[in-house]
């Protein structure tokens, strides 16, 4: 069973919402990575997501995008990310998930990228390819290895079973709070709960919630409704307004979790 | 890529011919060769005598002498002459020379090979693919194997036939992508057109949803979030395209706000310049606003107002586009809100001033290059957040679809004028047009009326900025490779990563590492030619025509005069050529003033 699966289901039996934590790799260096992933698993992150850094992201919002061309800065490559993601896998075995363009997918060569994913990572987020474009990428994808984690928005309505035709074993659903990018100063959709439960009611796998997860309180109000919660820009706001520090990165992550 | 036309073929009797007067297909077809369908040219000169005017006549022969076919094409003055057996290039020639209308070939597929025999014949004559048959020449009611065709519309436009029904009609068309579907018998019922099945099949072709791809090219590369607003646009772009009252409001707007139709310009001067070919200039720099942005903006406003939004925003590189939209958004008193790069600020400080004297609202983007790439990463951000209230007003042809489709059709109107304005002047039409190319809204424009024109050649120019050799530089075809960036696959500046390249070019509107899908399509099946100028060849077009025209051309539009002009020198003096004119310079004097000053600095 993929690692995702697997926590889940042990987070299941002690009634648990897993906590999925972002960091986008290379932010200030790739060394540091490492560190920040070890520092989060130490405080109890259930999942790690890794953003492979990308110069048009899309989705994202200010913090994120900072993030993302200070690792560009600092010469990060795909290739260098894969080797540090075998040397985490050497030491853990935590799901981990990369949040991708699909761009980059495609010029390292999608059959190149997936083979590389396979046995290290364990999920794909990728925010720009909804499933009428996924056709592609899944046929080559053995999703038992790394599972394409879905994206559903509030918007979504009348797509949620579409979107899930292709998502019912593995890896869990990726559920957007916000009508917006990632950050912290949004607000989450004012149907926010109708909309979870709706997704809930359809989905045969877990479904997380993120996008404009700030705090425990925000931790707390979706753990209620959904399998496990996603939060990025928080972290990645704290990192780098505090400098990394893994005591002070460990006890942040402890207190969402509590 | 365009909706296919439609002939209907083997009609023998004036019910018929009411039938098509009421449906009307594009063509019609006459059946001269041996056929239980054959008609001679006596009942067909009795059977046009009713047909509505518009509905062009086309005779299919089979290995009959080209004496036969010439004598018959003149007497039922024939628009298209189709031939369906085994008739040889040679025959062709014969008659074209005295019958100088369009040829069908015809040729019969049984496996992909059979394909190859297409490429006997010049883009002159266009290819009819029909089952194979032992026994008949044609007319078999029987499909053959589309799989073999798949990719042949990337070669040349062509006419689909054989075993066509209102059934199969739609995933014939998305499958393979004729130019022109023939249906016979699949619109018949014991022998005789069946009205109902005409106006089936009609209708299905017609109203078939736009393709979200040209080609490989385009797609709908976004967040979740958009997919749903996307779908609502599409459903509405669809349903008000084809309105007559949509289509009206329109054109009013563009006839009496923006002064259309812009002349087509004959320049002498240019001419004798680099005497070559005749040159003419597409003036759609005298629209109001100033360029051609303002076409599209129109028709995306109507359709904004038509959904009931009241905020639009836009993404702008040389403020042109930008422009165009504060202008829209004030005349139908809606709020609007323009990202902008911080970088394209700076080079476009008067058209900052004017979207802000028209109540607009500028953001400075500070992203990225902070340029028209990070503006338009930008206004989709602030769209995913808004999607519900404001509409997205894309200035080219780039995005996710329907955008690249619907901004063609807003500034298509560019195109078709020239096709009339051009016929008027010189009773024939150019033997090449030249535009520039950022993510190519005004060479859409004027090369999408010409797609189905073989014979006149497409030249997109794009910036080379300080050399293409260089890393400064806009030309992503050029040194581009195929990617996605902002909702759509096409080709990209990018490292081997597949991070995006900044692009570089003295014209901000060019300054765009990307061109919209439709153009990767046109270059990757050679219906379009992609070329590139640099900074340094505009800047001689923009003080050329200026000094020797006295018309002062943006600098992205420079690039498309410097180009034209080294093509209009190799060419004869009979030759025409059409340079699209996209827009005026009086945007561009402070960049061209700032250049002086450096160079006269330089000197010192």
């Amino acid at each position: 069973m993929n690692r995702i699966n697997q926590t889940f289901k042990e987070l299941e039996k002690e009634k648990k919402t897993a906590l999925i934590t972002f960091v986008v790799a290379g932010d200030p260096a790739l060394d540091t990575t490492e560190e920040i992933i070890l520092a989060k698993i130490e405080g109890g992150a259930d999942i790690i997501e890794m953003g492979i850094p990308f110069s048009d992201p899309l989705a994202d919002g200010p913090v994120i995008q900072a993030s993302a061309s200070r690792s560009l800065k600092s010469g990060t490559t795909i290739k260098a990310i894969f080797e540090m993601a075998r040397n985490i896998r050497k030491k853990t075995e935590i799901p981990l998930v990369f949040l991708v363009y699909y761009n980059m997918i495609l010029q390292y060569g999608t059959k190149r990228f997936i083979n590389e994913c396979y046995g290290i990572i364990d999920g794909l987020i990728i925010p720009d390819l909804p499933f009428e474009e996924q056709k592609e990428l899944i046929a080559d994808l053995d999703q038992n290895q790394t599972a394409l984690i879905p994206l559903i928005a509030p918007t979504s309505k009348n797509r949620i079973k579409d979107i899930l035709e292709n998502h019912k074993e593995h890896g869990f659903v990726y559920c957007v709070t916000t009508m917006g990018v990632t950050g912290i100063d949004v607000t989450f959709h004012k149907d926010l709960e109708t909309y979870l439960r709706q997704v809930k009611e359809v989905s045969q796998i877990p479904v997380c919630a993120g996008f404009g997860v700030k705090d425990k309180e925000d931790v707390r109000r979706l753990s209620g409704l959904v399998d496990g919660v996603i939060i990025g820009s928080a972290i990645v706001n704290q990192i780098d307004a505090q400098g990394f520090n893994k005591e002070s990165l460990r006890i942040f992550i402890e207190e969402l979790k509590k | 890529m365009p909706k296919p036309k439609i002939k209907i073929c083997g009609i023998q009797s004036d019910e018929e011919v009411l039938i098509m007067n009421r449906e009307k297909p594009e063509y019609i077809g006459f059946v001269f060769a041996e056929s239980k369908r054959k008609v001679d040219a006596k009942i067909v000169c009795d059977l046009k005598k009713a047909l509505d005017k518009h509905i062009k006549t086309v005779g299919v022969f089979a290995d009959q002498p080209p004496s036969e076919v010439l004598n018959i094409a003149k007497i039922c003055n024939l628009d298209v002459i189709q031939l369906h057996g085994r008739e040889s290039i040679n025959d062709i020639k014969k008659i074209k020379e005295q019958y100088d209308k369009e040829i069908w070939k015809s040729i019969a597929v049984k496996e992909k090979k059979d394909l190859q025999k297409a490429f006997d014949f010049d883009q002159n004559s266009t290819i009819l693919l029909d089952s194979f048959s032992e026994q008949a020449k044609g007319g078999t009611g029987y499909c053959f194997d589309w799989n073999a065709a798949k990719n042949f519309s990337e070669s040349r436009n062509y006419v689909l036939a054989g075993g066509l029904t209102p059934d199969n009609i739609v995933e014939a068309i998305k499958k393979l992508q004729p130019a022109i579907v023939d249906v016979s018998s699949g619109v018949e019922t014991g022998g005789k057109k069946d009205q109902k099945k005409v106006k089936e099949f009609i209708r299905r072709v017609r109203t078939m949803k736009t393709s979200s791809y040209f080609l490989e090219f385009g797609g709908q590369f976004v967040p979740e979030s958009l997919m749903n607003p996307l779908k609502e646009l599409e459903k509405q772009y669809e349903a008000y395209k084809d309105d007559q009252a949509f289509k009206d409001e329109y054109l009013y707007y563009l006839k009496e706000y923006v002064g259309r139709p812009s002349p087509l310009y004959y320049a002498k001067n240019l001419t004798r310049h680099f005497n070559g070919a005749k040159i003419y200039l597409k003036r759609e720099d005298l629209n109001h606003t100033g360029a051609h942005k303002i076409n599209n903006v129109i028709g995306q406003l109507l359709l904004a107002k038509k959904m009931g939004k009241k905020k639009v925003i836009a993404e702008t590189g040389a403020g042109m586009h930008g422009v165009a939209t504060a202008t829209g958004a004030s005349l139908f008193n809606m709020e609007c809100i323009v990202y902008m790069g911080e970088e394209d600020i700076k080079r476009q400080e008067i058209n900052v001033f004017k979207m802000r004297l028209l109540g607009a609202t500028v953001v400075t983007v500070s992203s990225g290059s902070r340029t028209l790439k990070d503006a338009t990463n930008e206004a989709i951000r602030s769209w995913v957040a808004n999607a519900e209230d404001t509409f997205y007003v894309i200035g080219s042809v780039v995005g996710p679809h329907p955008y690249p489709t619907m901004v063609r059709d807003f500034q298509k109107i560019i195109g078709e004028e020239v096709k009339k304005q051009i016929a008027e002047k010189e009773g024939r039409q150019p033997d090449v047009i030249v535009a520039c190319v950022g993510g190519g809204s005004n060479a859409m424009g004027i090369f999408y009326p010409y797609l189905d024109l073989p014979d006149t050649k497409l030249i997109g120019v794009e910036a080379a900025g300080k050399g293409i050799e260089t890393h400064e530089h806009a030309s992503a075809f050029a040194k581009g490779r195929v990617g996605v960036l902002h909702g759509m696959k096409t080709y990209l500046l990018q490292d081997q990563d597949g991070q995006i390249l900044p692009a570089h070019s003295v014209s901000a509107g060019l300054d765009y590492p990307g061109t919209g899908p439709e153009h990767a399509a046109l270059f990757a099946s050679n219906k379009a030619t992609y070329t590139s100028i640099t900074d340094d060849e505009a800047i001689e077009a923009f003080y050329l025509l200026t000094k020797i025209e006295g018309i002062i051309p943006a600098l992205e539009s420079s690039h498309a005069i410097a180009e034209g002009g080294k093509i209009a020198a190799t060419l004869s003096k009979d030759a025409i050529i059409v340079i699209n004119l996209s827009g005026r310079g009086d945007k561009d004097i402070h960049t061209v003033a700032e250049l002086e000053r450096s160079q006269t600095n330089e000197q010192n």
